[in-house]
């Protein structure tokens, strides 16, 4: 029973690790807080059940969706979020504003376009639970954890061992001197947003196969939640990201499955925000002073 | 090898450079001294391409830069010391370095280049892996003219470097400039501390609320009455 909240915690951590990870990037490098990834979250669980469908390859499902949302956040950089901040003195709450604004487009254009019910994804893995001794695993599980592994290990790859990732850090700590090194900041940019927007669609799809049901409604929760995994960790670090989403899972999933605190189990993570910034004001990760 | 022609420029409707001229020669070290607000760094700037001018010409090496944006004038040998260091704080110090050479292709040679910034920093050697933010303000100075001079810059653009700095570093500083001057590299600093940026000049320009209002060869500026009540403490 203990290893079975295990496993499931680990794989609701991971999905909120993925789908804060958008924001996280984003945030990184515009300091924008950019709601509309839980658009990108539900407008890529939908693509990968059409897809699944059409296909009838997980494979393709996570791929091309990935693929076609991390395209599609370019464009809403490019076409939306670079115009508001390329004018003199933004008011902070202008991204945000359209953030919004696209995230609750996505949901009303999913509800026009798929239709207001929820679609099960019923995804076939061949067998419905594997045993290993007294533990009995379920397949959608093991493609969550070895997924997001996959997905969070490129992601330091990219920006830890490779000259993108270098200057993609260099930006997010100061773009104006990446830019004078010869940095096009502007790529640097996009980079966020289709790995952010890609990592979203992927922990879309993963919801939909583990809760086996996806509806226009999907990306609501994320969209706040995001907000306190992202604090929690710290405010654009990624690492700090992984551990908050992680933390989060495993607090809903054994504070729900052990005791009968009366609070609504998406509610928790706010409560551990709160206590948190109690504690450390600057989040798990965050820095005090930024230089 | 610089040239800065009749250059306005604006923030929003506040109008703060009203027609500049510098030129800078090849070789030369030439000073820009003015009070807090008098549009120095916005002159700086706008010659990195970080600010855009509304009117006006930028010319290096008799090429018009103005329209150039600042990504593409990297690789072009200027080098800029940013007013206030702006070091990567969340970069390691052999990152930080590594960022200066991004236009750089050859890994040997930004090898080599880091290791000619740690001869003249041998501080810098010592915290190569050390978080830029961990660093004294001193260091991250010498981190800033560091990086600067990865690409082996023709010209060095130098904002302020003693702000901030104990008088010991500040020396330093200075010295380290007048000697990549004499080492063949043309600079062009900008400073409140007119006292040593004209010890060390050629030529000096005052700019004041956006105008230059005085230029003259270094020695004669250190002489010059207006120049000493206004700048130099005299
Ligand atoms: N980003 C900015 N937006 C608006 N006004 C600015 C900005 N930067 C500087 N200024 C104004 O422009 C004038 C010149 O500033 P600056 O170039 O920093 O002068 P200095 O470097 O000589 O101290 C000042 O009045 C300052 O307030
Ligand atoms: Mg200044």
């Amino acid at each position: 029973m203990f290893t079975q909240q295990l496993m499931n915690a680990l794989a609701i951590g991971s999905v909120y690790a993925l789908t804060a990870m958008g924001a996280t990037l984003i945030y990184g490098i515009l300091g924008i807080l950019d709601i509309a990834n839980a658009g990108a979250y539900l407008i890529g669980a939908y693509l990968g059940w059409y897809i699944y469908y059409a296909t009838g390859s997980i494979v393709l499902a996570f791929v091309l969706s990935m693929v076609a949302v991390g395209v599609l956040g370019i464009l809403i950089q490019k076409f939306i979020y670079s115009p508001i901040l390329a004018k003199p003195n933004t008011l902070s709450i202008i991204p945000l504003v359209a953030a919004v604004g696209l995230f609750t487009m996505s949901s009303d254009l999913v509800r026009l376009i798929c239709g207001p019910y929820s679609l099960s994804y019923n995804f076939d893995f061949g067998v419905t639970s594997i045993r290993i001794g007294s533990v009995v695993l379920v397949p959608a599980w093991i493609l969550i954890f070895a997924l997001t592994a996959v997905l969070l290990l490129i992601l330091w790859f990219i920006l830890n061992k490779t000259k993108l990732g270098l200057a993609w850090r260099a930006t997010a700590n100061d773009t104006e001197i990446a830019k004078v090194c010869g940095v096009n900041t502007s790529n640097a940019m996009a980079l966020s947003y289709i790995l952010g927007y890609g990592f979203a669609a992927a922990a879309g799809i993963m919801v939909g196969i583990l809760y086996n049901s996806i509806t226009p409604a999907l990306g609501e929760v994320p969209s706040y939640k995001m907000l306190a995994i992202i604090v929690l960790g710290g405010l654009g670090n990624p690492l700090g990201t992984v551990l908050a989403g992680l933390i989060i899972g495993f607090t809903e999933v054994f504070l729900s499955a052990y005791t009968s605190i009366p609070i609504p189990k998406d509610a928790i993570a706010f409560v551990v925000l709160i206590i948190m910034l109690l504690v450390k004001p600057e989040g798990l990760l965050g820095q005090k002073n930024k230089v | 090898m610089l040239e800065i022609k009749d250059l306005y420029v604006s923030y929003g409707m506040m109008e703060v450079l009203h027609g500049i001229s510098v030129d800078v020669q090849d070789k030369e070290l030439v000073s820009i001294i003015g009070p807090n607000g008098a549009g120095k760094t916005t002159l700086i700037k706008t010659v990195m391409g970080l600010v855009k001018p509304t009117s006006g010409q930028i010319l290096y090496n008799g090429e018009d830069i103005t329209n150039i944006p600042a990504y593409k004038r990297a690789g072009m040998g200027i080098g800029y010391v940013p007013e206030g260091r702006r070091v990567f704080g969340k970069l390691t110090v052999e990152e930080n370095l590594q960022m200066g050479a991004y236009e750089l292709k050859d890994k040997a040679q930004i090898a080599k280049n880091i290791e000619m910034v740690y001869g003249i920093f041998p501080r810098l050697g010592e915290r190569a892996k050390q978080l830029a933010s961990t660093m004294s303000g001193g260091e991250q100075q010498m981190l800033a003219i560091g990086r600067a001079l990865m690409l082996n810059p023709q010209m060095l653009l130098i904002d302020e470097v003693s702000m901030g700095l104990m008088p010991i570093m500040v020396n330093t500083c200075f010295e380290v400039i007048k000697k990549l001057n004499d080492e063949g590299i043309t600079v062009l600093v900008v400073e409140q501390n007119a006292n040593k940026a004209l010890k060390i000049a050629d030529r000096g320009y005052v700019l004041e609320t956006g105008n230059i209002v005085l230029s003259d060869t270094a020695e004669n500026m250190r002489k010059d009455d207006t120049v000493q009540k206004a700048y130099l403490g005299g």
